[in-house]
């Protein structure tokens, strides 16, 4: 039986007494609150989709930066997957992401799948399927001895040996140099941003079907109290190798889509130390664990790297290290944490 | 009216989002035995918790004698004498019997009195003694619980908490231990006991309460609980002796 | 000289300089014990100071022997800091990996602050005697080298002999084991963590003076060393100064060796490839305690 303290039922009266509560209570009982998320969560689709009517996205700044943001969606949700629901430090996104632009760039070189340059699902699904198999391979042993820090330290250790191989890949990846891809195809910025949009949604939609199911209970239980969680039998092992791999997965895509836009690849380009940074930077700057915490920290992030690139190239990653510093001391749950904070206490 | 030690006034303490005490109060009279019993998870060893300022109570206040402890962290509870000698004995088991000793009186008020607290603790339990380099880990159960409770009689305690110090000890050994407490308290150490076995603590207790889900479901003294009906059934269970 | 011959140069160029890796991991080793956490920017703070040491003489012509005397101290007192500055309201949380993400940003920001400051050509202190060699039986040792023997292991002592012998190094010890239960003697985890914390910047800043007389490093370099400092700590295990300090050495010694047998590059890889068999199969290390 549920027994709520005097304090418990004070608190409660006082929340109902908030006016974003008073506002809810006005709305006719026919539409609930998820029928409020849907219809905003559709209206801020809709409108994504009708920039490109408005802006010529071609010359527009405001298209590029949109852009950035999608792709920075899609590799923070990425960390999110693995770090934020699941609780594990995984230092080698920036090496998934790098196998998947590779792997698009190769796949791409050598026309397997015969549609030409331009953006290929299948390309882009492979792309991220090849880290993703990499993550369960390497996974599997990894997190099943390794506890947490030391699951880093092997995590590393992957993003070194595979970061080596690609530099002395010889002939097939063309070592420090890397593979230089057509890019007469695309002269519009148009499929970018229609296919950064869509990979967007796709890495939220992600992160939105694993919060609501039973895996994002399992994985929020291992990541509250992992010895409790296996004492009450979840399989600790199956659930984080699967966060790791939809970790690898939604970094692998982002990789593709990268190398579609980059169209020089090479280690220093794509398997650079930022590309590991900037997930783990948005998701602690809007909130860990949370759905909308990793978009509110890409759109931060992005504006920074557009003000950034202008004013400030070198000073990029001192100021990175210091935010995230900053914000674990201050707000170690970031942005979303920060919202919770306000409307819980009194 | 004799004096109260400590009065933990209408306490609540939660785990995050989960209440884990509702309103508890209790006192503690000086120079007694308190014994505080209840089934497992009933959260006795939170209440102790609370007091030695591991966990911070939400709502009500705790008093030593008559002034607050509410605000204060572990170590200047400690420095008042309050010590917590906790559940599963916690000792520091890759050091040697005489370091864990010498960390229980690390605050200067009992560092200032070391060889005299030293000597309390081997003429209670002797066999400490002999072993006085030997890594804890090494120890008997039996002499490990006795080290843990040395340790804390280093502190020079005015208010000596007791978490489950039976727990786990052989029969006899079981005898010893509270044996040793009714000793300790002739020794005017006020002594606030948690127990589970319920039979033994109520014997030697002067007050007793009963902790039951997170709120104190009786309190009274010793000897009455132990007659109580419902107590022995809940509890002890009545056995029908075969004598 | 022989093959013989060269083999034990190789040995003795990994035992002198896996010292170093040594105690870089007995500052990591004492971090992780209160901390539990590993602290990744280790590697970039030794080279902080390896930088320190090169401008205290390439400015005021300090030797960098004679610099550890300012160093110690500052180390001791910037890892203090950096402490109650950064870590101290993290090392209270239940979620060790906000303390973890704060010491990985730190590195980062160590890293790119040195890059961008001193820009990112090779250093290395060059002296009289930094060119001195020894050469007892055949064998090559360098002069600083051996210096850096000497301090890896006068350090060693120091860190045991704090450790063992005075109040606050027995609590360390304790905390270690049990942060809740050190609380209930009345001891200030923080302090404690301070304490700790300082030593192991300490041990940076020592180590930083030894990495500038031997090798030549930049700012990237850092991250090299605390995986190898990494590397060292799991072969020796946790808990254990000295088996950390053998931990480095033995490594130091792998990677000689595999550099010699093979190649420099997949020396490293070596270096890992047996870190990864020590980890799944013995994770107390050689010489640590058990868990």
């Amino acid at each position: 039986m549920v027994k709520k303290s005097k304090k418990q039922k004070m608190k409660d009266e006082k929340l109902a007494k908030h006016p974003f509560n008073l506002l809810k209570s006005l709305i006719p009982t026919k539409l609930t609150r998820n029928h409020i998320y849907i219809i905003i969560v559709a209206l801020i689709v809709a409108a994504f989709a009708t920039v490109p009517s408005f802006i010529d996205v071609d010359t527009s700044y405001f298209a590029y930066f949109l852009f950035l943001c999608f792709l920075y969606i899609v590799i923070a949700q990425g960390w999110n997957v693995v770090a934020g629901y699941a609780g594990q430090i995984s230092l080698c996104q920036n090496t998934f992401f790098g196998l998947g632009a590779y792997t698009t760039a190769l796949l791409w070189l050598l026309d397997v799948t015969k549609t030409g340059y331009y953006f290929d699902p299948v390309l882009m699904v492979l792309s991220g399927l090849v880290p993703a198999i990499l993550a369960i391979i390497i996974g599997i042993p990894l997190l099943s001895r390794l506890r947490g820090d030391y699951f880093a330290i092997g995590t590393l250790g992957v993003q070194f040996s595979v970061t080596v191989l690609f530099l002395k890949g010889g002939a097939f990846t063309k070592g420090a140099d890397g593979l230089h891809l057509p890019s007469t195809v695309f002269q519009s910025m148009t499929p970018y941003y229609w296919t950064g949009f869509l990979l967007a949604l796709f890495a939220i939609a992600v992160v939105y079907f694993i919060n609501r199911s039973r895996i994002g209970l399992a994985l929020k239980a291992i990541r509250e109290d992992e010895t409790a969680a296996a004492s009450r039998g979840v399989h600790i092992l199956k659930y984080k190798v699967f966060a790791f791999a939809v970790g690898a997965f939604l970094a692998g895509i982002g990789g593709s889509l990268f190398a579609y836009y980059l169209f020089h690849i090479n280690p220093d380009s794509v398997m650079h130390l930022n590309w590991l940074f900037f997930p783990i930077l948005m998701c602690v700057l809007g909130g860990n664990g949370t759905i909308i915490g990793p978009i509110i920290g890409a759109f931060f992030l992005a504006a920074i790297s557009s003000f950034g690139d202008v004013y400030f190239a070198q000073m990029h990653p001192i100021f990175s290290g210091l935010l995230i510093i900053l914000v674990m001391k201050f707000m170690p749950t970031g942005i979303i944490g920060l919202k919770d904070r306000i409307f819980s206490r009194r | 009216m004799a004096n109260q030690l400590l009065e933990v006034k209408g306490i609540d303490v939660f785990y995050g989002d989960a209440q884990a005490l509702w309103d508890v109060s209790i006192h503690v009279e000086e120079g007694a035995i308190i014994a505080l019993v209840g089934a497992n998870g009933a959260g006795k060893s939170t209440l102790l918790k609370a007091i030695s300022g591991l966990i911070h109570a939400r709502k009500g206040e705790i008093l030593l004698s008559g002034k607050s402890l509410s605000n204060l962290n572990p170590r200047e509870i400690v420095d008042r004498g309050v010590i917590h000698v906790p559940e599963g004995r916690r000792l520091f088991s890759t050091l040697t019997v005489l370091e864990n000793l010498k960390l229980g009186a690390y605050v200067p008020r009992a560092r200032s009195m070391f060889a005299e607290s030293l000597e309390r603790v081997f003429s209670l339990f002797p066999a400490l003694n002999t072993r006085i380099d030997q890594k804890a880990g090494s120890l008997s159960g039996g002499e490990q619980q006795m080290l843990a409770i040395g340790r804390g009689i280093m502190a020079q305690p005015k208010l000596l908490m007791l978490d489950e110090p039976s727990l786990g000890l052989s029969p006899i050994l079981v005898k010893t231990m509270f044996e040793l407490i009714s000793a300790l308290n002739e020794q005017k150490t006020t002594i606030l006991l948690v127990e589970q076995n319920i039979r033994q603590a109520l014997k030697i207790a002067h007050q007793a309460y009963v902790l039951k889900t997170g709120e104190i479901a009786m309190s009274g003294r010793g000897d009455e609980l132990l007659a109580n009906e419902e107590i022995r059934k809940a509890y002890i269970g009545e056995r029908v002796s075969k004598r | 000289m022989g093959e013989f011959g060269i083999i034990a140069q190789v040995l003795v160029n990994g035992i002198l300089f896996g010292t170093m890796y040594g105690i870089a991991a007995i500052g990591l080793s004492l971090i992780y014990g209160t901390m539990r956490i590993i602290f990744f920017a280790q590697g970039a703070i030794i080279v902080f100071f390896a930088y320190i040491c090169y401008w205290f003489f390439a400015l005021l012509g300090l030797d960098p022997y004679l610099s550890l005397i300012l160093i110690i101290p500052i180390s001791l007192l910037l890892g203090m800091g950096f402490y109650f500055g950064l870590f101290k309201e993290a090392a209270a949380l239940e979620d060790k990996n906000i303390s973890l993400l704060i010491a990985i940003g730190l590195m980062w920001l160590v890293e790119n602050f040195m890059a961008v400051v001193w820009s990112g050509d090779p250093r290395t202190v060059v002296t009289a005697y930094t060119s001195w060699v020894l050469r007892p039986g055949g064998l090559n040792i360098s002069f600083t080298r051996l210096m850096a023997l000497l301090i890896a292991l006068l350090s060693s002592v120091g860190v045991f002999v704090f450790l063992k012998r005075t109040l606050i190094g027995t609590a360390v010890r304790a905390a270690s084991e049990d942060m809740e239960s050190t609380t209930l003697m009345g001891i200030n985890p923080n302090w404690v963590n301070a304490v700790t914390f300082a030593i192991g910047i300490g041990l940076a800043g020592t180590a930083g003076v030894g990495l500038a007389t031997v090798y030549s490093f930049d700012p990237t370099y850092g991250f090299t060393f605390v995986i190898m400092s990494v590397i060292a700590l799991a072969f020796g295990g946790m808990g254990n100064v000295f088996g950390a300090l053998l931990g480095g050495i033995i490594l130091g010694v792998l990677q000689g060796l595999g550099a010699y047998f093979v190649s420099p590059t997949w020396a490293d890889a070596i270096c890992f490839g047996a870190f990864l068999l020590v980890l799944m199969f013995r994770p107390q290390g050689l010489f640590g305690k058990k868990e």
